[in-house]
């Protein structure tokens, strides 16, 4: 009886090794792109495939058995899952998570032109949309806060110290969308919440003055927002979040008995049809705010066209729309009613659209020499509601011609003209005029062993309505050499300059009490000029680590003051030095699985007439982000830590104006957010959902007097590819 | 790599972050001032401007100033030094009454608790409001006693009003004025 049992186990299992079929499959990234040239392998075999552009793949003749199969592409966290194969089993979906890039594969276009991270002469940091999508940043400025070296007060960027604060009125860093400035023609400031979120390929940053290549307002250093290259397959791609703040800390701040909540709904499609590749975005997002008069109800629309002519002939056009009704808060009532307004201010609302258009048309003459045509339009319409009406208009035009040319090994030559017009009509500006022409050149120089020099001038010119015409000259120089593969040495020298915006030098209004605040048509640009040394380790593929120390002396810098004529205008004040050191660690404990970034600044920054601390300039500050990815899970914890800034606008915080009352409290900021995420499928569509609690310790602090940061708040976000 | 050491990474960092968290944690930050247990009343200070003899011709401006401390520079006649302006008397009085409520010229300005060291009714020519020091002469200060050489010093609780802030300007004899004139 036993033998016989042997003999039928040992036939039916011949029989089953006999049965054979084919394995078949699809591999796409957990946005639902198809995958070609992913390797699937069956573990112990010599069976195993490739994925075609599809993303398909098809492993024939495999015997029906239990498996293993290793899934990898470079770039994606490798994946072992294990099988049933039989006559019964399905195609397979399999979804391969982005690994994040490393250092040394990283190419910024920040410069002009493409160039290796490790290349270059200057400090650069590099973010991926994703730390923006797992951290439901719910605007673009807020993700800044936990870039080392980048600081936000209020929506104002500052990069190593460039900016203090003054609302609404020219920013020191200049943010671009694929290289075009994104400035509005009046007031010359950032609106955050315009920048497509959903289209973010990678966040550029580079930390020092960058005139010599955008002209005015890179004084402090520039954020290039790249966006995604065409698919190849349609993709839609639906995001929504909603949150809730939490109770302020203490019983004495409640102002509100309701549920205070924030919530955004996201639908993006985009496809390839021919040589047309498009993505279409509508976005609308709410904040009921944790404060009184501080909401923000938004629309924004986004379209981008790319239509490859041949491989030669590129066109790219992309509209963003924007459409906000929105809070005035700016300053509380006292440290006793910390989120409700002052009262004048109480009611106060702004009205606002805008429309940012570029077009970008690109031509490679050969393989060594390209050139690019940048035509952009910016659209600004607010209207403020207070004790005044204040509205104002300005339309901006800009264009750009570049060049580049490889000429031989050793040299890389960028050239370009620009010209930018903008007119402005308000109530509150007078109704200027601006034109702006520049011309720069850049060359690179690689002739010898390991090392790359840098070098560039820039020449504007600028006219401000009827001011007299301003130009500026900008010269920088950079040098990197390589010790070795893994320790790179940079310096540079670079020029800044910032010219005045007609809200500054136009500005006329009444703040009540016989006090106006009054033009000034001798404003004089800001200049600037900078030196940064550093190196770069790479200890291993896991393990980084960065150093510069950096000085910039700053002329001429234009700041809101009460003049002796009892005016409040805008001057040039004082001359200053920020010197500082950054330094910045990324460690991938354990790879795929664990990731520290952290970054440390140290800034001293002086007002060199007075003798005294730049305002709102933090000496020490620490980010700090661990990353513990189990996928299909996924964790973080981002924890930031600013010292408490040692100058602040006293004349509003002091008497006799006393302005904003209790506005001298200020302490170090100690915030941590944490997040938690699960990848998984709904049938084949990847989905992702998100857990955020921000500011968990619910700690209380300031970026700008009297003006609580946000409070402890949670949300969920889900994000769905079809 | 082996497993052992990894683990022992992964504990070390999750130490580091969580003791960090917690330290800094304890704290609740910016606190809301302690309420006022006293009555909130209301914060200023008031009198009457006297004048002796006649008005000099030409002038624009006449107004009660208030300085935290003595004038010893043209910088000091500005703010923060310059902390209050009590409305233009009008040209040819000779008695203006007033109250830092009722006749505060700069709104946005308000008094604050504490010493004031120098009090004066100064006077202007220029059409509009100036701040800068050359612009003013000074007519009349708060005193001790009548000798205006000796300004008295006024101060302000929070929550009272300060009651005989009074200053007498003899234009046929007129005080020291201070530097930067």
């Amino acid at each position: 009886m036993k033998k016989l049992s042997l003999i039928f186990l040992l036939l039916a299992s011949i029989s089953v090794y006999a049965q054979q079929g084919s394995l078949k499959g699809k591999v796409i990234t957990d946005k639902n792109e198809l995958l070609e040239g992913v390797n699937v392998v069956v573990s112990g075999t010599q069976y195993g495939a490739a994925t075609l552009s599809d993303g398909s793949f098809e492993i024939k003749n495999l015997p029906f058995g239990n498996y293993s199969l290793e899934i990898s592409l470079i770039g994606y966290s490798k994946k072992k899952i294990n099988i049933d194969f039989n006559s019964a089993t399905k195609p397979l979906i399999i979804v391969l998570t982005e690994e994040p890039i490393q250092a040394r594969q990283i190419v910024v276009s920040a410069t002009k032109y493409e160039q290796r991270i490790q290349d270059l002469p200057v400090s650069t940091t590099i973010i991926q949309p994703d730390f923006i999508d797992k951290n439901n940043y719910l605007t673009f400025d807020e993700m800044l806060q936990n870039v080392p070296g980048v600081q936000m007060n209020l929506e104002q960027p500052s990069i190593r110290g460039s900016s203090g604060y003054s609302k609404g009125t020219g920013a020191r860093v200049l943010v671009a969308v694929n290289g075009i400035p994104m400035y509005s023609g009046d007031t010359g400031d950032i609106v955050w919440e315009l920048i497509p979120m959903a289209d973010i390929e990678r966040i550029e940053i580079i930390k020092g003055p960058a005139s010599s290549l955008y002209g005015s307002s890179a004084i402090g250093g520039v954020i290039n927002i790249i966006t995604k290259s065409s698919v190849k397959n349609p993709i839609t791609h639906f995001r929504t979040y909603f949150g809730t703040y939490d109770n302020p800390a203490y019983d004495i701040w409640k102002w509100n008995g309701n549920l205070r909540t924030f919530y955004g709904v996201e639908l993006t499609h985009s496809n390839t049809v021919g040589n047309l590749a498009y993505t279409l975005s509508f976005k609308k997002f709410d904040n009921m705010s944790y404060r009184q008069n501080d909401y923000a109800k938004r629309y924004l629309g986004y379209v981008k066209l790319n239509y490859d002519f041949n491989q030669n002939d590129k066109l790219t056009f992309f509209a963003d729309f924007l459409n906000m009704d929105r809070g005035n808060f700016l300053y509380w009532k006292d440290s006793r009613n910390a989120l409700v307004p002052k009262d004048e201010d109480n009611g106060n609302t702004v009205e606002s659209n805008r429309l940012f258009t570029g077009l970008i048309y690109h031509h490679h003459f050969n393989k060594n020499m390209f050139g690019e045509i940048k035509t952009s339009y910016y659209y600004t319409k607010f209207d403020g509601y207070g004790i005044e009406l204040t509205e104002s208009v300005a339309n901006l035009f800009r264009n750009e011609l570049m060049l580049n040319a490889v000429l031989s090994n050793e040299w890389i030559t960028t050239v370009g003209v620009e010209a930018s017009y903008s007119k402005v009509s308000s109530n509150i500006f007078m109704n200027p005029k601006f034109f702006g022409g520049g011309t720069y050149f850049q060359a690179e120089y690689k002739g010898i062993e390991n090392l790359i020099a840098n070098f560039g001038l820039r020449y504007d010119y600028m006219k401000l309505d009827t001011l007299n015409s301003a130009n500026a000259f900008t010269p920088k120089a950079g040098l990197n050499y390589k010790l070795s593969k893994d320790f790179i040495l940079r310096a540079s020298v670079g020029t800044g300059f910032r010219a005045p915006t007609p809200s500054e030098v136009f500005t006329t209004v009444g703040v009540g009490g016989g006090i106006d605040v009054k033009q000034n048509p001798n404003l004089k640009s800001e200049t600037s000029i900078s030196f940064e040394a550093g190196a770069r380790y790479d200890y291993s593929d896991d393990l980084s680590f960065d150093l510069a120390l950096y000085q910039t002396e700053y002329n001429n810098f234009i700041e809101a003051t009460l003049t002796k004529d009892a005016k409040i205008q805008f001057i040039n004040l004082s001359k200053a030095r920020i010197q500082g050191l950054e330094f910045t660690l990324d460690w991938r404990l354990i790879p795929g699985l664990i990731k520290i970034s952290s970054g440390y600044n140290y800034m001293w920054a002086r007002d060199l007439e007075n003798n005294a601390p730049m305002k709102y300039r933090p000496r020490n500050v620490v980010n700090a982000r661990l990353q513990y990815t189990p996928l299909p899970f996924e964790f973080e914890i981002n924890f930031r830590y600013a010292s408490r800034v040692e100058a602040i606008d006293e004349a509003l915080t002091q008497p006799p104006l006393a302005l904003v009352v209790d506005g001298d409290k200020r302490v170090p900021i100690y915030v941590t957010d944490i997040s938690a995420g699960y990848n998984f499928l709904i049938g084949s569509v990847p989905a992702k959902v998100f857990l955020n609690a921000k500011n968990i310790f619910n700690y209380n602090y300031v970026e700008f007097i009297g003006n609580i940061a946000p409070i402890r708040n949670y949300s969920v976000s889900m994000e769905f590819f079809f | 790599m082996n497993g052992k050491i990894n683990m022992r990474k992964v504990f070390f960092a999750v130490v580091i972050a969580v003791l960090i968290s917690l330290i800094v944690g304890c704290d609740k930050g910016i606190e809301p001032e302690p309420a006022n247990s006293t009555t909130p009343g209301v914060t200023g200070f008031s009198g009457t401007v006297t004048f002796v003899g006649s008005w000099p011709a030409g002038i624009k401006r006449t107004h009660l100033v208030v300085f935290k401390n003595l004038l010893k520079d043209s910088s000091d006649f500005f703010p923060p030094n310059l902390s209050f302006v009590i409305d233009s008397i009008p040209n040819g009085s000779s008695k203006f009454t007033y109250n830092s409520v009722d006749n505060n010229f700069i709104s946005i300005f308000k008094i604050a608790p504490g010493d004031y060291q120098y009090i004066v009714v100064a006077q202007s020519k220029t059409p509009t409001l100036s701040l800068a020091r050359k612009d003013w002469f000074i007519v009349g200060v708060y005193c001790i006693g009548n000798n205006q050489s000796q300004p008295a010093t006024m101060t302000i609780q929070d929550g009272k009003m300060t009651t005989g802030v009074d200053v007498k300007v003899d234009f046929s004899n007129p005080p020291p004025q201070p530097p930067g004139g």
